[in-house]
Formats: C-alpha cells, sequence, structure tokens
C-alpha cells in the first residue's frame, strides 16, 4: 500500500473532492499562490485556477462568513483558518450563525461548509499560534468536529466531511502533517461519528484524539513490556461521539484514561469521562483519569512546550496509578 | 483508650458470639455508632462504640464465644499506645444502658473503598464487599479481588460423593449467605425443633360475638381493634386457669412462669420477630391492640429494645390475613405452646339444626408434649374459645 | 408636502455637515476623486414619477407593499404593548417602507435577499405571505422557522429568495459575499440584496464583509439603512467617516445615496446598482436616508431623539408623500388608496387568526433539527 505524508493525503481528498464535484470552491489565507502554510493545497491552484482556488485577505469572520454565505447559494465551500488561534475573529460566523442556521429556520436552511484548521502545538509557536480547544466548537450544537490522527484517517474523513450537510470544522495537527502513513488506492470514504480502535488489550482502555493517538499508542508498547494491554481509542469525530465503542471497551477492561492535547479543564477528557461515568458507572474498576496539558497558555522555550504537552511517558504514569 | 465489651444483652445471657465487625482496624469510629454485631440467647444486636477515634484492635474474630465483660477490642487515637496485655483486659459488667438495635445495618459511607464493578458483583452473589481484601491501589477493593473471593467460595467443601455419576448442576440464580438475624432465627428454631416434642390439635370458633364487638366499638370510639388482639386476650384470660402451658422446660427444670406475657409475632421485611406484651391478662382488648400497634410500627422501623423482645411466655401467630386457615406453628423456644389464628371468614355451619353461614376461625395450638399431655391441651383452647366466642367473659 | 427643490439643502439640514450630498461635493472640490463619487438619488416630483422606465402599475405595487408593511408592523406593535399577546424582542419596520418597497421591488423574482432582525419590511416586500410572518411571530409550527427562529429570524424564507437572517449585527455582511460568490459561479446573472444600519457599518465584519466583496467583485447590493440611531447610538457620533457610503469608497466599491422615505428614488438607485452588478460589474453600497417612526425595538420609545427631529420626520412619511405625488399626477385616486388599504386590513387580520390557531411544535421533535441528517 503506498505512503503518503497526512498533508498529502489531505491534498488528495481536496483535490478529488473536486474533481468530483465542481460546486467545491477553495478560500483561505495563502492557499493559492503560496500553497498553503503546511502545504496542504500544493497544486491546486494551478490545477482549478483562481475561480476555485481563492486567496483571501486577513479576514477569518469574511472567510467564515463566506463560505456561509456560498453554501446558502449552492456552493460546498472549503474554507481554511489558518491556525486555530484565528478562528475566535470568526466565532460569530461559525458558532452564532452557521451552527444554528439549520436549527433556526424549522430546518430549511442547509449550510454544507468545512471550515479547515489546525493547531501547531509542538513547532515551538508560542502561546498565540499554539492553541488547541475543541470544546468551544464542539459545545455548540449544530456543528460537526473531527479530529484525524493518521493520513488514512484524514483523508478519508475530509472527504467525508465535504460531502456533509452540516457544518463541519476539521481540525488538523500541525505536528502530524509531515508524518507519513498508508493509504489505500482508489476511492474510499469514512463515515464521520465513528471511532477506530488503534490497537486492542484487556487491561485499560486510553482515549486519544489527533496528535497525542501516536503518543498513546508509544505508551501502550511500552506497558504491554510490563504486562500491561490497552485498547486504543481514537475517536475520529468528537461531535457527534461515538459513545458506544468507548463504553465497550470500558467494560471491558474497567479503567478509562483520556488523553488530548487541549487543557485540563473544560476539555475534551472532561465531557468523555462525564458520559462514561453516566452511562457504565457499574463497570468502572478506578476512576477516570485525563491526561491533556496544565491550565496554562503555550510556553515558547522549547523544553518548557515539551514539558507542557502530553506523551507517551505521562499516559504510562496514569496507567500504572490506575492499576496499581 | 475507649474498650469495647460484650454486653449483657439478655437477662440470662452470659457469653456472646462475635457474628461480625462492621469496621476494621484502622478504621475511623465515631461514638455511639454500631461497630461490631453480637448475638445474645434469642437475638443479634449491634453494639456501638463508646467513644470516637480509630478501631486500633480488635481482639476476637467472628464465630467466637466471648464471656459478657471482656473486652473485645480497643477504641483510640493513632498515637497512643496500645495496652501491653490487651488480650486479657476485663471491663467491669457494662450496665445495658446501651442502645442496641435489632436489625445490622451497613451503611455505605462506613465501608472500605471499592470500585464500582467490585460492589456490583460482590452484590449480585450476596457477598459483604467489606470482608474481601483489596489489592487495588489505596488497598482499594476491585475487580479482581471480588473475582478471587467467588472462586473459593466456589470451591468450598463440597462433600458429595464423587464416585457417583455426574449429577445434573442446577446453575444458582443468586446465593445468600446466611447471616445476622435470618442465621439467629435458623439456628434458634432448628434447636427448638430438635428439644421439643410437639403436637397440634385444632378447634373452630365463631367469631360473630368479637366482630359485633369490634364493630361498636369502632363506631363508639373511631378505634380499629384488631382480631389478634382479642385472640391474645382470650389466650392470656385462658392460661390465667392453665397455669402449666405458661411454661419452659430447661434440661431437668419445669418452670411455671408468673407472669403472662404474650408474644405476637410479626412479620418485617428483614424477617420475623416475636415482641412480648408483658401481664397480658391486666390488659384490656383495647389495650392491647394499641400495644400490637405499636410493636408492629417499631419492628418495622427497626426501633424494638431488649426489654420488648425478651420475658415471653408464650406465643400467637395469625397468618389469617393471608388466607390461611391451618397451620402448625412451630413452638418459640423455650416456651411450652404456641397459639396459631387463622382466616376468619363466612362458612356454612349446622346451627340449630340447619345449615347457616356463620363467621368461623380456627385456632391452632402446637404444645411440648414433654411439659403438658392432650387433655390439659385441649382443654385450655376449649377455654380460649369459650372466650372468644362470648367475649364479654374477656374483661 | 415639504419636497424641497433642493434635496442636498435639505439633507444638510436634516443631517448635519455629514450629508453625502455635501460630502460628494467636497470630493469633488479637492480633486481627490480618484474613486466614483458617492452618486446621489434625490426625491422625485410628482411629475417626473412616471420617467426611467417607472410604470403606474409598478408605483402602485410599490405603494401597496408600503401600506401591507406599515398595517403588518401597527397590527404588531399593538399585540404587543396593548394586548399583551407577543413577547420577546421585536423590531419594527416603521417608517422605512420606502426603502423595502423601493430596493427589493427592484429585483427580480429570482434574485436573493439577506436580511437582518429588523426584517418584517424586507420580508413582506419579497413576497413571503403575511400567515408565516405572523404564525412566526407567536412562535407557532406554521411559521416561517416553525416557531424556532421568532421576530429577528422571521425573514428567513428561501422560497421567495430571502436565503438568511441574521440577529447579530454586521453579520449578513460578508455572508452576503459569500452568496455573491455562489451566484457568480452560477453564471445567471443573478443578483444578492443585503441589508444593515448605520450601526453595522462599524463592525469588524462589515469592513472584511466589503473589502472582501470589492476584492471578488461579487454581485451584491449592500443596502445600508441610515435611520441615523443605532439604538440610541447616534450615528454622527458613532461612525467615524464623512458618510456611510462615504465608507464604501475606502474599498474601491461603487456607492450612492437616496432617499430613503422616497420609494421611487430608492428604486432608481437600486435599479442602477443591481444592473451594474448584473452586468458583472461588482457591488455597490447603497445608502439609503431614513428614520424610525418609533425607537429600535418595540418597547423602546425612542425619546432620546429630539422633539423637532421627530416631527420633521413625520412630515416626510413615505406613505403619505407617494399617495400625494399619485394624486398630483393623477396616477391614482382616494378610491384606489382606499380599495389597497381594505384588501391590506383583511389579509392582515386573517393571518392573525391564522396565527393564533396554528399550533406549537412538540419539544421532543427539537432534536431532529439540530443536524441535517
Amino acid at each position: 500500500m503506498p505512503e503518503l505524508t497526512y498533508a498529502d493525503a489531505l491534498r488528495e481528498a481536496l483535490r478529488e473532492e473536486m474533481l468530483r464535484d465542481p460546486r467545491v470552491v477553495l478560500m483561505g489565507e495563502e492557499i493559492g499562490v503560496f500553497e498553503g502554510v503546511y502545504k496542504v493545497t500544493r497544486g491546486l491552484l494551478k490545477e482549478f485556477g483562481p475561480e476555485r482556488v481563492r486567496d483571501t485577505p486577513i479576514s477569518e469572520a469574511a472567510i467564515a462568513g463566506a463560505a456561509i454565505g456560498a453554501a446558502l447559494g449552492g456552493l460546498k465551500p472549503v474554507a481554511e483558518i489558518m491556525y486555530m488561534d484565528f478562528l475566535p475573529i470568526a466565532l460569530d460566523q461559525i458558532a452564532t450563525q452557521a451552527a444554528k442556521m439549520h436549527f433556526m429556520s424549522g430546518g430549511k436552511l442547509k449550510v454544507p461548509m468545512v471550515l479547515r484548521t489546525q493547531y501547531s502545538l509542538g513547532r515551538v509557536h508560542g502561546a498565540q499560534h499554539s492553541q488547541f480547544f475543541p470544546s468551544v466548537l464542539f459545545q455548540v450544537p449544530g456543528l460537526k468536529v473531527v479530529l484525524p490522527s493518521t493520513p488514512h484517517d484524514a483523508k478519508g474523513l475530509l472527504k467525508s466531511a465535504i460531502r456533509d450537510e452540516n457544518p463541519v470544522v476539521f481540525i488538523e495537527s500541525g505536528m502530524l502533517y509531515r508524518t507519513k502513513g498508508p493509504v489505500p488506492d482508489g476511492e474510499y470514504v469514512i463515515p464521520l461519528g465513528q471511532c477506530d480502535v488503534k490497537k486492542t488489550g484487556n487491561d485499560i482502555t486510553i482515549v486519544a484524539v489527533s496528535r497525542v493517538v501516536t503518543e498513546a499508542l508509544a505508551a501502550a508498547v511500552k506497558l504491554e513490556e510490563q504486562g500491561i494491554t490497552a485498547d486504543i481509542i481514537d475517536p475520529r469525530t468528537i461531535q457527534p461521539l461515538d459513545l458506544p465503542t468507548i463504553l465497550e471497551s470500558v467494560k471491558k477492561t474497567g479503567r478509562l484514561i483520556i488523553a488530548s492535547d487541549d487543557v485540563k479543564c473544560g476539555g475534551i477528557g472532561s465531557e468523555i469521562a462525564a458520559q462514561v461515568v453516566e452511562e457504565a458507572f457499574d463497570s468502572l474498576d478506578a476512576p477516570i483519569l485525563r491526561v491533556a496539558a496544565p491550565d496554562m497558555p503555550i510556553p515558547f522555550s522549547p523544553t518548557l512546550e515539551q514539558a507542557y504537552m502530553p506523551n507517551a511517558q505521562k499516559i504510562i504514569e496514569a496507567a500504572k496509578r490506575l492499576i496499581g | 483508650m475507649y474498650k469495647v465489651a460484650v454486653p449483657r444483652l439478655d437477662p440470662g445471657m452470659q457469653s456472646g458470639k462475635i457474628v461480625e465487625w462492621l469496621k476494621r482496624e484502622g478504621d475511623h469510629v465515631e461514638k455511639d455508632v454500631p461497630i461490631v454485631m453480637i448475638e445474645g440467647e434469642k437475638t443479634t444486636f449491634e453494639v456501638n462504640s463508646p467513644g470516637a477515634g480509630v478501631l486500633r484492635k480488635v481482639l476476637f474474630e467472628p464465630g467466637m464465644d466471648v464471656p459478657v465483660g471482656q473486652t473485645i477490642a480497643l477504641v483510640g487515637e493513632l498515637n497512643e499506645p496500645l495496652p501491653v496485655d490487651a488480650e486479657s483486659q476485663q471491663t467491669p459488667e457494662p450496665a445495658m444502658a446501651q442502645q442496641t438495635t435489632v436489625v445490622p445495618a451497613i451503611s455505605r459511607a462506613q465501608e472500605p473503598s471499592a470500585s464500582p464493578v467490585a460492589r456490583r458483583m460482590a452484590r449480585e452473589v450476596g457477598i459483604d464487599v467489606s470482608k474481601i481484601k483489596g489489592s487495588g491501589p489505596g488497598g482499594r477493593i476491585v475487580r479482581e479481588d471480588v473475582q478471587k473471593a467467588i472462586e473459593q467460595m466456589k470451591t468450598q467443601p463440597a462433600a458429595v460423593a464423587v464416585t457417583t455419576q455426574e449429577a445434573r448442576s442446577v446453575p444458582v440464580a443468586k446465593t445468600i449467605r446466611l447471616a445476622g438475624k435470618r442465621k439467629a432465627t435458623a439456628e434458634r428454631l432448628s434447636y427448638g425443633f430438635h428439644t421439643t416434642v410437639p403436637v397440634t390439635i385444632t378447634m373452630d370458633a365463631r367469631m360473630e360475638a368479637v366482630l359485633d364487638q369490634r364493630k361498636d366499638l369502632h363506631s363508639r370510639t373511631g378505634e380499629e381493634i384488631s382480631i389478634t388482639a382479642y385472640v391474645v386476650k382470650a389466650a392470656a384470660k385462658a392460661l390465667e386457669d392453665h397455669q402449666m402451658i405458661n411454661s419452659s422446660l430447661e434440661g431437668d427444670e419445669l418452670r411455671v412462669y408468673g407472669d403472662i406475657n404474650i408474644a405476637v409475632a410479626i412479620n418485617t421485611p428483614d424477617g420475623l420477630v416475636a415482641p412480648v406484651l408483658p401481664q397480658t391478662n391486666t390488659k384490656s382488648v383495647p389495650e392491647i391492640s394499641r400495644s400490637i400497634r405499636d410493636l408492629t410500627e417499631r419492628s418495622m422501623q427497626n426501633k424494638l429494645v431488649v426489654s420488648d423482645l425478651t420475658g415471653g411466655t408464650f406465643t400467637v401467630t395469625n397468618l389469617g390475613g393471608y388466607g390461611v386457615e391451618l397451620f402448625a406453628p412451630v413452638i418459640n423456644p423455650p416456651q411450652c405452646a404456641i397459639l396459631g389464628v387463622g382466616r376468619t371468614s363466612e362458612r356454612p355451619m349446622i346451627i340449630e339444626g340447619q345449615v347457616r353461614a356463620a363467621s368461623m376461625t380456627t385456632l391452632s395450638l402446637v404444645f411440648d408434649h414433654r411439659i403438658v399431655d392432650g387433655v390439659p391441651a385441649a382443654q385450655f383452647l376449649q377455654r380460649v374459645k369459650e372466650l372468644l366466642e362470648d367475649p364479654k367473659k374477656l374483661d | 408636502m415639504p419636497y424641497g427643490a433642493d434635496f442636498k439643502q435639505q439633507a444638510i439640514h436634516m443631517h448635519g455637515t455629514h450629508s453625502p450630498a455635501a460630502v460628494g461635493e467636497q470630493i469633488m472640490a479637492s480633486g481627490t476623486a480618484r474613486f466614483e463619487t458617492v452618486k446621489s438619488f434625490g426625491p422625485v416630483e410628482a411629475n417626473e414619477l412616471t420617467k426611467h422606465a417607472m410604470s403606474r402599475e409598478r408605483l402602485l405595487q410599490m405603494l401597496r407593499k408600503m401600506i401591507e408593511i406599515r398595517r403588518f408592523e401597527e397590527r404588531v406593535e399593538r399585540l404587543f404593548l396593548q394586548e399583551g399577546a407577543l413577547i420577546g424582542p421585536s423590531h419594527l419596520y416603521l417608517g422605512e417602507e420606502a426603502v423595502a418597497a423601493g430596493a427589493v421591488g427592484a429585483l427580480d423574482d429570482d434574485d436573493l435577499i439577506i436580511s437582518t432582525y429588523r426584517g418584517h419590511g424586507h420580508a413582506i416586500a419579497k413576497g413571503v405571505p403575511m400567515k408565516p410572518l405572523m404564525a412566526e411571530l407567536f412562535g407557532k409550527s406554521t411559521g416561517t422557522c416553525k416557531g424556532l427562529g421568532g421576530s429577528m429570524h422571521v425573514a428567513i424564507y428561501p422560497e421567495k429568495g430571502s436565503v438568511y437572517a441574521t440577529a447579530i449585527v454586521g453579520s449578513g455582511v460578508p455572508i452576503a459575499t459569500g452568496v455573491g460568490l455562489a451566484l457568480q459561479r452560477e453564471g445567471k446573472g443573478r443578483v444578492v440584496m443585503t441589508f444593515f444600519g448605520d450601526g453595522a457599518t462599524n463592525t469588524g465584519a462589515f469592513h472584511e464583509g466589503i473589502n472582501l466583496a470589492s476584492v471578488w467583485k461579487v454581485p451584491v447590493i449592500f443596502v445600508c439603512e441610515n435611520n441615523m440611531y443605532a439604538m440610541s447610538t447616534r450615528a454622527d457620533y458613532a461612525v467615524a467617516a464623512e458618510s456611510v457610503a462615504a465608507r464604501a469608497q475606502a474599498y474601491k466599491m461603487r456607492s450612492m445615496v437616496a432617499d430613503g422615505n422616497d420609494p421611487v428614488s430608492v428604486y432608481l438607485a437600486a435599479k442602477e446598482a443591481i444592473d451594474a452588478a448584473r452586468n458583472g460589474q461588482g457591488a455597490t453600497l447603497l445608502e439609503c436616508m431614513t428614520y424610525k417612526l418609533h425607537g429600535h425595538g418595540v418597547y423602546d420609545k425612542g425619546d432620546y431623539r429630539p422633539k423637532e427631529e421627530i416631527e420633521a420626520w413625520l412630515k416626510r412619511d413615505p406613505i403619505d408623500g407617494l399617495e400625494a405625488r399619485l394624486l398630483k399626477a393623477n396616477l391614482a385616486s382616494q378610491a384606489d388608496f382606499e380599495k389597497i388599504e381594505k384588501k391590506v386590513a383583511a389579509e392582515v387580520e386573517e393571518s392573525l387568526a391564522f396565527a393564533k390557531a396554528s399550533p406549537v411544535l412538540p419539544f421532543d421533535e427539537l432534536a431532529k433539527y439540530v443536524y441535517v441528517r
């Protein structure tokens, strides 16, 4: 099976969908001439022209708003917000407009748009160019929130997101763009709202998202050496969340760790933990632990950033605390 | 350092059997909160901690018989040194002033740390999760520990002939360990059954007069008098003239009691209790009815006290309310006899040569033939019937 | 009727030195007119009504629309204030009828509009029937949004080309730019018109939106209903520009000013903007000078405004103004007006009866509207 980088897998998804459906248009900062700050849109301007690959001014609110309007007008826009840190500038359009339009209009309006963004935690970009806060989005009913962790998942999920008739926020990981992974030839899509069990085990369940999936897999290898086996579950979509797969695993292992790059307070882990306690209390053999970033802005200094980030070692320590 | 000693729970109690420790060494305990269950002569009681602190030492394990007055545990602060010869401490007999209740209840908050799945598994097979040793972090009882405990239960001595063919194994829907009240009842009745020689005689009594008097009292005072109250008073009055039945046989000694204290069997969710109405023959039927109601309420709320449960000389049990006509109840050891009351219902009877409907109830007397013979027993029962059929004679 | 011969003088009097006409003159005089000047469309005299291919039918059509809006809004106001039958915020279009009637009147049926929370007027002008409009105000399942949107979103009616109405000031501008993009790609010559007030032109979304619209040269008509106040905040305080229309010049966008109380003036300006958009000549910012009869919301009396100002504008009532000119030019009679009024009154009452008799969506049906399944 051929291997692609995460960035190239995304590009293939965009390209395939643009070929398949003439309504798909891209818009964002630096996506055309510059070919994207992470080169995800390399070659697309050349192939599809400036009508379908639109460089925009620095106008996050207008980018998101124009995507909404284009969707209302019958197009299938894929807008890019360069860094998740810039997303709040467009938050009115995303959370107050797009997310609510279908409901507020009694089902009349549809906003089939994708908003791609990424978080660069780990690349020493500092506090304002590294943030990861999906909670802000999955707390807004009406949005779908997708986080791929591998090139294979990235391609399949982006295609599904583009075909979905709801507004989808597609969060990529800056650290993963250059990682490589197997991507099958030929057409395939991955449905939204489905977990992927990336490894199986019996002693502990580790739910991990985006970049942290690789950390969790590394932790699982080390834990196996000590006789502890883990289910590694990558939700891939956190809204809507595939809870049954997680519950099935927790009922088997009785122990749950949720690992993610957002800060602990109010993060993905908080929501998943609450749902699991509600639905599978009598299966828990130990408290639920979250491995997340500490509640502070991201420090610039490289070693401090490394210490800040969730990693395999922290996951292993959490596992030990659960098993004793 | 507080000493927890075996109290005298029954008048005749010489020693108590440790049934169950409700706290473990190292647990924090509060004053006047139960820490151990001890079985006396008749029933099992919770015994409270005399003070607040940490349960420093448990001196006797469950199953052991300990003389009244013997110290069985020490409660103190963590940093207090234990007395050198803690084992042989003897305290003067404590008064029965300790507040004890009959029905044990383990409250959630005092249980050792156990995970939710461990609790559930233990609950499903009827094991007390707090008795299992925890191997999880911080001594937490975890699933593995419960699984092991279940395995152990399964491998208890089976004592079946291994040479026979493979018998059909029946899946066990539920396993409940015999403990507490149930266990005490089982043991006591089993003992009684093996020592007494029970004989049953029955007699039917016409209840119209009782029903009329009940109705009349109700319309005058608004009070509901139970049928059981009438039977109890009738039995009490009848015992005045048949003292031999108001007795007990202990070894070679036949004790004829001076007081007539009728015990009334009451069914509670936790099992059967038979609280006592002292000097029943001196009380009026309405008074007896009220006492029965009060005892029933208190039984349901587990608020009976020692004096409620001791000193009975004869027992009345009424299953009429559940549709039973006739039954042979078990004598309440060490009493001589027990009177069972059946359902009051309309039956066709021959009255003055005619078939007529009459309100009847069947009285069943089970007596210990070692103490009385059939004729005196029958004469006693005859008297009870007479009194019921003419309740004016009751007062 | 004080339709002065000199609109410019009047505008200066009404709007102070921020009148666009005055500004236009200044820019011309200073010779710095690199961009298009603000083109002003003054009120149209009676004898000029039928110029510019303005037919009697169209004039009466615009009058009817204004009367529909006026009577509907008056009824809604009574439902709120006198009868206590309606609840929640509502922002009435009273006094601004000429803008909707004129601007929307210049669109084709398959052109699109994006409205705001002050959208009852736009909806009626675009042909949204009164029944679902009224039902939506009552939160009924037969409303334009099945009762899930309310007064501020009542204009959402894609069946008639009203594709959105937003309650966030200024947020419709970038969305309109996006709709314009879609229409541009469609290539059928359709245009989209969006409405907003003077306050909206201070928001980031407005500036981002019209900048992008100019960059992409999309077929959008941005109609600013300058009623001089954003709630109680005066435009001449908060708008740090010579005028709203002048702002467009900073974005290399065509801009116009019209008399927002004369539907004919608005119509003529809008027509020019629409034609330009249809011909691929990009967007226009059309500022309509108008005034609210009452305050910002239905409960706001608007008495932070000077009495003389209110009275002066009351004298410029758009419906009275058009009727007077139609009579003067012998294009219509009093009987014609009464006929319209009667029909409209009946329609309003019918819509009210319909709304009151309609049911509310059951609560457990709501979850299915969160996502498109």
